[in-house]
């Protein structure tokens, strides 16, 4: 449960988003709170990709307020707090001229001055970021040659590079084998829990991640905020949610 | 080589062209990997009709020239982030719509002559003292730009979406990059010509990349590439009185298919 006494990461108040008068999203309000792992699903089209663009400034809502660690989004300048990996961060140009390191490097772009090299602290955060998704063997590979696995943890340590607070991923799975996938989510729950990072994430996996997740968040225009997500998971609410008839396949690795 | 280097025209004609060959293949860098390899033909054309306006109005063509590619790269920027605009049909309009005025422009002052063609393909023998001078002041500040953002700009050209939740100004940055780009294509014109100046700000990114290398090493490569053509070029036509900017633009070529073929999986 989100502990109210504390200023929300993301304070996102009665907000709307509509294009050419039709509404993609409408009256969400939401509160992300430090040290949470939120899972947002919902199905294709439904808003989600649409409601994080938003929360990071990418979308202008037609309407309602978003505020970062207290302050609105216009005014928000400490970006470095936020880590975003997006839907398609594991699919790169296999042409691009980039090492592992010049991409995990990428993260801490915004920090350093103009005309500047890395300096200590910068090559200490990228090290720290490789070492943490267990890349730092691959750092001059270049990042084309990679399997989609290695991609994403590539990725995420991009993202961890700027020693952010949260970590936002919009299905960073695509081609990504199963493998991997679950490597992933574990690494996920442990960043969420011995390092403190808050985590968001839009995943189609729900089934899988619900040991792990505090809070689930469903988005099909309208969100609804379930503080339980193990009982929200009934097959009525997923099958109302996709609009088609559910099964659902629980994760059993914590029951033997 | 010694021969060539006697001759003062020659190293005006040089020394310009290499700092053109530098700037080019450091600007080409980001711009082929924005995928905005186009930009560099439509604002040569745009630079054309500065030429045009210079050559019948009795100014310097080239600082009208750097003006226009200017205002030309700022409003391509402005339809592509404002509009649900296509970039490479912008590219199309503006490079066709500013041909066409350049060529109304000079036909109606009458300016159809050597002087024009010139600047169409380039010639090492029109480069003046004052010619150089403008080349090494907006030349200079132009570098500093781009090596003073660097980083921020290969990390625009990677994902301009995640640049910019990192906190990075990818708008201001993206005008930046189209007006350097823009000074130094006006700039180019003299040596390489207007139709020929893309092809040298785009080859030697593009031959850089079939090495397969990290970001530094690719620019270096780009750079190398670049001023190597730049040099042979000008020696070749020198020495087989060839047009400068058609054999700089041929040697480039040349190292791009051995490149190619080179690295050929």
């Amino acid at each position: 449960m989100p502990i109210k006494f504390k200023i929300p990461i993301f304070d996102v108040k009665n907000l709307n988003f509509s294009v050419r008068g039709q509404s993609i999203l409408s009256n969400i309000s939401l509160e992300i709170f430090n040290g949470e792992y939120v899972a947002i699903i919902g199905p294709n089209g439904g808003g989600k990709t649409t409601l994080i663009r938003m929360l990071l400034g990418l979308e202008e809502p037609t309407s309602g307020s978003i505020k970062l660690f207290g302050k609105k989004l216009s005014n928000f300048k400490a970006w470095h707090k936020i880590g975003y990996v997006p839907q398609r961060a594991s699919l790169v140009d296999a042409n691009f001229p980039a090492t592992v390191l010049d991409i995990v490097s990428m993260g801490r772009t915004a920090q350093r001055g103009i005309f500047s090299f890395m300096n200590k602290k910068d090559k200490s955060a990228v090290e720290d970021a490789m070492i943490k998704m267990d890349i730092l063997n691959l750092k001059d590979k270049m990042v084309g040659t990679l399997s989609g696995g290695q991609r994403q943890r590539v990725m995420i340590a991009r993202a961890l590079a700027s020693k952010p607070e949260i970590l936002i991923l919009d299905e960073p799975n695509t081609g990504v084998d199963m493998v991997s996938q679950r490597n992933f989510y574990e690494l996920l729950a442990k960043l969420n829990k011995e390092e403190n990072i808050t985590i968001v994430f839009i995943t189609h996996d729900i089934g899988v991640i619900a040991d792990d997740i505090g809070r689930l968040v469903t988005v099909n225009q309208k969100a609804i905020i379930c503080n339980n997500p193990k009982e929200a998971l009934s097959c009525e609410e997923m099958s109302a949610l996709y609009g088609i008839e559910a099964h659902l396949i629980h994760n059993h690795k914590h029951e033997h | 080589m010694i021969e060539m280097l006697s001759y003062e025209f020659m190293q005006r004609a040089l020394l310009a062209g290499m700092l053109i060959a530098l700037l080019a293949s450091i600007s080409g860098t980001f711009v082929v990997l924005k995928r905005y390899s186009m930009i560099s033909e439509t604002l040569a054309h745009s630079a054309l009709v500065g030429v045009a306006v210079g050559l019948v109005a009795g100014y310097n063509p080239l600082w009208i020239a750097v003006l226009v590619a200017i205002l030309s790269a700022w409003l391509i920027e402005y339809l592509r982030s404002s509009f649900s605009l296509y970039s490479d049909a912008i590219l199309a309009i503006l490079l066709s719509g500013s041909l066409a005025i350049a060529v109304i422009i000079v036909s109606l002052g009458g300016a159809f002559n050597n002087s024009l063609f010139s600047y169409l393909f380039g010639s090492i023998l029109s480069v003046s003292d004052e010619d150089v001078l403008t080349i090494l002041f907006f030349g200079t500040l132009s570098l500093a730009l781009l090596l003073a953002f660097a980083k921020e700009l290969y990390f625009i050209a990677y994902d301009e979406e995640v640049a910019k939740t990192s906190g990075i100004k990818v708008k201001l940055l993206n005008f930046l990059l189209v007006t350097v780009v823009a000074v130094i294509i006006a700039l180019s014109i003299r040596v390489v010509g207007s139709l020929l100046i893309g092809a040298l700000m785009v080859i030697p990114t593009v031959s850089a990349l079939q090495y397969r290398v990290g970001f530094l090493n690719t620019m270096f490569l780009s750079i190398a590439f670049a001023l190597f053509s730049v040099v042979s070029g000008m020696t070749l036509s020198f020495y087989f009185s060839l047009p400068s900017g058609a054999t700089i633009v041929i040697c480039v070529l040349i190292i791009f298919v051995i490149s190619l073929v080179g690295n050929k999986k």
